[in-house]
């Protein structure tokens, strides 16, 4: 009887209790014998009698779910056939490692309308920062205008560390098909391994076309980003309804694409002063190329327009302010807190507003960091309008007033004596801070 | 024959026959524009009814102020048919007339002509004074009408003056005609013979003639077709005093709504013709009356100069002949117009036909309406609240769900009973009651879902159409049979628009279950809402024009204050909209001047303490109204409020 060389085991793939995220059967679709069902929830139930221990799955999972089981006996039979026996090495592995090694470095698309640029890109920049850190890369802006070159030191002054400047006469106004050439070509020349853009019309009209045509993945309206240890970017974001939250991962394409929506991340602090480096990119894009042309910019809003709907303070006033003059006393609260005014319909309909500043069922949906209610009962189609705000203040002479149910602190009181009180304060307040 | 009868003869056969072919024409035109309807001869002894009480007996002309005016034109036109057809008969047989009669019946036939024809001359003389001086509306002195009762007159005018000159010459006995003989005495006092036979020739040819351009010109070509079209939309009328909206099919080659007069119905077409440009729905319409681009009278003019012509243009739209976008969504939906027309038009389902078109074909509506139809779509209510948070309003009350082995009502909350803080006080008044009178209720809490009112009004009726066949399976499944509702278009709409939808089930408003509540004796008033002071009611229009419960919130007032509440001038039918039906309760109103504060000044000058109302909407708008108009003692009440006072114990 001859001694029969044992067969390496291959072992079989097994589930991890508890890890698996439902990233939609990845590892059922690469499975060759079709050994993994899906239950219910999404995950895995693999059958031992089928599975040829390929590892396919195991490859395949985007966060190390499922891992292959040896028998006692095969972990014996693995140990006799010796450590000495070098692991394989996988060659598609090693193909993408390299692949994705080239790309480097977090970029933030500075959005910009007639050289101003849109908050939410600053906001990407502090996100964009500790990502950055974490990677140990260096934070760019890549700002596309025309006479758009200020907005790269504002760019430094919100943490970048590079700006690449597309700056020509054809991109004066947003446009896909020149800034999606513009994007592409930076891409293709300098490889940043994420970009981050506002999930704004533009950012969202952008970040499509961009994705699409360099193939990569994208991940709209994130609500948190961070690094794995595998440099993957995990996205973040609520699925079916808000009802879950998904995290997202591009593992096998650069640069890795999301969006954010504007006021999800805090600003960063402003470093006035900070420099970095400017690359100018010339990008061919001639004017005769481009399909369409802006005959005319015609703004939604007018001039001297507030946005309450991006406002962090909004100190709102309704019937109880008796009077449109009285108004500026919420004006005065506001400009020290450094919000806006809003309104309620009834404020509106008398006239004492401008509709733009109304909140509620028919006007302006708000979520504001602080929302103080003046003079406002609070009937639903208001509360509808404000109730998302993080902290609510009400003001109001009627105790039973529906508004303060939805008010995080209520002050029953003659408005008149508590907004200047207020007012004071605050200035009492800021003015001994600045002596210390 | 003499040859001056022989001309007679052919023109009357010629211009009969054209008025005829034109009135023919324009019918065959009706029809074939418009798509089909059905329903509107079912029941023809019961509509024979309405053409008798409401076209032969001018019932709602007589309920209008001016209306005796056009009572004694219309009678005395009847009459004078009589004499008329002796005038045509003579034409066609010489020398013929009635005169064959028993004299007593002739005489009386001559004497009721003649003071038919001098009443109908003083009807018209005072429908042209008051149509120059004080005309029903802006506008309204149109030259049409000016010819058409200058032509009645010339008509009237020729008549006494023929019989006049017919007892001159001696062939008329002047004993039964009294008008003309004082005629023959005064004007032709001494008239030589020829002279008056000249002149009554001339009389019988002015006679003839205002005859045959009245047949021949007036009635088929002028709003005066309505003497024909009104009798028979009468009898074409909606059984129901405010006409159902309609069903819509959602099928290949269907039209969604109307923006054409090819989409629209025949009888939509039909309409126009009844129409004699009263104006009666434009002054009771609350569009109208504040300003806003709406004309129901209007509207209804565009469908037949829309279907008149031969291209059919756009029928919506912002040009010339075309119906505004923002009259379109000016409507409340109340009823008014169609309630006070005196022929029956339908005016406002007109609009909603065009809404349908404008939300489900163009998707252009007003931008605030986006919200509304996404927090429909999404969480079955109008703010978009979460469903989990409907019953939350009773979880202190233990299990309220319904259950039907054990509950006799369902109480169908609503959106507003269960979300809006001031409304749930009325919902937490009428459980109270409920309790009182030992009501076994149940709700259906977080599985609850929104009716689809404003839907349907707003012209999305796909939504709708999805949202009642929900509703109507849940009442199924759950095995409910009869639902009280606070809110008058939840009940309007379930008792109504879901019929279409196979719903069967009994549906009643709070109002009426209170009252029935009231009379069974199972619910008793200790004592008295003495808070309540001086009390005066609104009538939601869904509750009273749409479905006719005018008496049991009175009742109930009565019951719970002891005393009648005082009327405003426009109530019951007449009652005027606080602005919110029709989905404008979810839009802006920047046209014109505000419609709740128009209502809230009517009723304030009653010095009311309390207004009551039954209906969130009406709530929502008149306590809006009276903050408007800093009348903050005065307090809005529900009937269930009202009531609850009532049976609160006394101190």
């Amino acid at each position: 009887m001859t001694e029969q060389k044992p067969k390496r085991p291959r072992g079989k793939a097994r589930l991890l209790e508890g890890k698996c995220i439902a990233c939609g059967a990845r590892c059922q679709s690469v499975c060759p014998v079709a050994a993994v069902e899906m239950n219910p929830a999404g995950e895995p139930i693999i059958d031992p009698a089928k599975c040829i221990g390929c590892v396919k799955c195991v490859k395949v999972c985007p966060v190390q779910a499922l891992e292959m089981f040896f028998t006692p006996e095969e972990q014996a039979i693995l140990a006799q056939l010796g450590e000495g026996a070098a692991p394989e090495v996988d060659r598609d592995e090693e193909a993408l490692a390299s692949k994705l090694s080239a790309y480097r470095g977090v970029w933030v698309f500075i959005e910009q309308t007639d050289g101003e640029a849109a908050r939410v890109s600053w906001e990407l920049l502090g996100i964009g920062k500790e990502l950055a850190r974490g990677l140990k890369v260096p934070l760019s802006a890549m700002v596309i205008g025309s006479k758009v070159e200020h907005l790269c030191g504002e760019a430094f002054s919100y943490g970048a560390d590079k700006a690449y400047l597309v700056d020509a006469p054809v991109f004066a106004n947003y446009r896909t098909e020149p800034y999606l050439k513009a994007v592409s070509q930076l891409i293709a020349e300098h490889k940043p391994e994420i970009i981050l853009m506002g999930a704004t019309g533009m950012g969202r009209d952008l970040a499509g076309a961009v994705a699409t045509q360099i193939g990569t993945g994208l991940t709209a309206d994130c609500t948190g980003l961070a690094i794995d240890d595998k440099r993957n970017l995990l996205q973040t974001r609520p699925a079916f309804g808000g009802n879950i939250m998904a995290t997202i991962v591009c593992d096998k394409f650069r640069p890795q694409m999301s969006t954010v929506r504007p006021r999800v991340m805090p600003l960063p602090e402003r470093i006035e002063g900070a420099s970095g480096e400017i690359i100018r990119q010339q990008v061919a894009v001639r004017e005769e190329d481009v399909l369409v042309k802006v005959l005319e910019v015609i703004r939604d809003r007018k001039a001297g327009e507030v946005d309450i709907a991006g406002a962090e303070f909004i100190v709102s006033g309704g019937r109880g302010m008796m009077a449109p003059e009285n108004f500026s006393l919420l004006q005065e609260l506001a400009d020290e807190l450094g919000g806006v005014v809003g309104a309620s319909r009834s404020a509106v309909d008398a006239g004492w507003m401008p509709h733009e500043r109304q909140v509620g069922q028919t006007g302006k949906t708000v979520r504001p960091k602080i929302y103080i209610a003046c003079g406002i009962s609070g009937a639903i189609q208001h509360l509808v309008g404000m109730q998302d705000s993080d902290l609510v203040i009400a003001i109001n002479r009627d105790a039973d007033a529906p508004i303060f149910q939805v008010a995080t602190y209520g002050i029953v009181g003659d408005l008149f004596k508590v907004i200047p009180a207020l007012t004071a304060r605050l200035r009492e307040m800021k003015q001994q801070g600045h002596r210390r | 024959m003499t040859s001056g009868q022989t001309i007679a003869l052919l023109l009357f056969i010629f211009f009969l026959s054209l008025g005829g072919v034109v009135i023919g024409s324009r019918l065959l035109r009706v029809i074939r524009t418009g798509r089909r309807e059905e329903g509107r001869f079912a029941g023809p002894l019961q509509r024979l009814g309405w053409l008798l009480a409401y076209g032969v007996g001018q019932k709602r002309v007589a309920a209008k102020k001016f209306g005796f005016n056009h009572l004694i034109i219309f009678y005395g036109f009847l009459l004078l048919l009589v004499a008329n057809a002796e005038y045509v008969a003579g034409i066609f047989v010489p020398g013929f007339d009635l005169s064959f009669l028993p004299t007593p019946l002739h005489h009386a036939l001559l004497f009721m002509a003649d003071v038919a024809a001098f009443a109908t001359l003083l009807a018209v003389i005072l429908g042209l004074l008051r149509r120059t001086f004080f005309p029903p509306y802006e506008g309204g002195r149109t030259v049409e009408t000016y010819v058409i009762l200058a032509m009645v007159g010339l008509h009237m005018v020729a008549a006494l003056m023929l019989t006049a000159t017919g007892i001159g010459l001696g062939r008329l006995t002047a004993e039964p005609l009294p008008i003309s003989t004082l005629l023959a005495q005064t004007i032709l006092h001494g008239a030589e013979l020829p002279t008056l036979a000249t002149l009554s020739t001339i009389f019988w040819w002015l006679h003839g003639a205002s005859l045959l351009i009245f047949f021949a010109v007036l009635i088929p070509f002028t709003k005066h077709l309505h003497v024909i079209a009104g009798f028979a939309n009468c009898f074409m009328r909606s059984p129901r005093t405010v006409p159902l909206l309609q069903r819509e099919e959602f099928a290949v080659d269907k039209p969604l709504g109307a923006d054409h007069v090819g989409k629209l119905t025949w009888k939509d077409l039909f309409d126009p013709f009844a129409c004699t440009q009263c104006g009666q729905c434009q002054l009771a319409c609350p569009a109208t009356v504040t300003g806003k681009p709406l004309n129901p009278r209007l509207v209804v003019a565009e469908v037949k100069k829309n279907l008149l012509t031969n291209s059919h243009p756009p029928l919506v739209g912002e040009g010339r002949g075309e119906v505004s976008e923002d009259a379109i969504w000016s409507c409340t939906t109340c009823g008014a117009c169609v309630a006070s027309c005196p022929v029956f038009i339908e005016q406002f389902p007109k609009l909603i036909k065009f809404r349908r078109y404008l939300v489900q074909m163009e998707a252009k509506f007003p931008q605030e309406l986006i919200t509304l139809f996404e927090n429909m779509e999404g969480r079955s209510n109008p703010w978009g609240l979460a469903p989990a948070e409907r019953g939350k309003w009773a979880t202190t009350l233990g299990d309220r769900e319904f259950d039907p082995e054990r509950c006799e009502i369902l109480l169908y909350v609503g959106c507003a009973g269960s979300f809006d803080a001031r409304s749930r006080h009325v919902t937490v008044a009428l459980i109270t009651l409920l309790d009182a009178a030992g009501v076994r209720w149940g709700i259906l809490g977080k599985d609850e879902l929104c009716c689809g009112d404003s839907l349907r009004r707003l012209g999305n009726e796909y939504l709708f159409d999805v949202m009642a066949r929900k509703n109507v399976e849940l009442f199924k499944q759950r095995g409910v049979r009869r639902i009280v509702t606070t809110c008058p278009h939840c009940f309007s709409t379930f008792d109504n628009d879901y019929r279409q939808y196979g719903l069967e089930l009994e549906v009643t408003h709070h109002s009426r279950f209170l009252q029935e509540l009231l009379s069974q004796g199972r619910l008793t008033i200790p004592g008295t809402a003495r808070e309540a002071g001086k009390v005066v009611y609104h009538d939601p229009c869904y509750l009273g024009r749409h479905n006719g419960i005018y008496d049991e919130p009175r009742a109930i007032i009565a019951a719970a204050t002891g005393d009648k509440p005082a009327e405003v001038k426009r109530s019951r039918q007449e009652s005027f909209c606080c602005g919110a039906g029709g989905g404008r309760m979810w839009m802006e109103e920047q046209l014109g001047s505000r419609i709740n504060l128009e209502r809230v000044d009517e009723l304030l000058r009653q010095n009311p303490d309390t207004v009551c109302v039954s209906c969130p909407y009406c709530m929502t708008m008149v306590e809006d109204g009276l903050k408007d108009r800093r009348a903050g003692e005065t307090k809005v009440k529900d009937l269930a409020e009202l009531l609850a006072e009532a049976c609160r114990p006394q101190g």
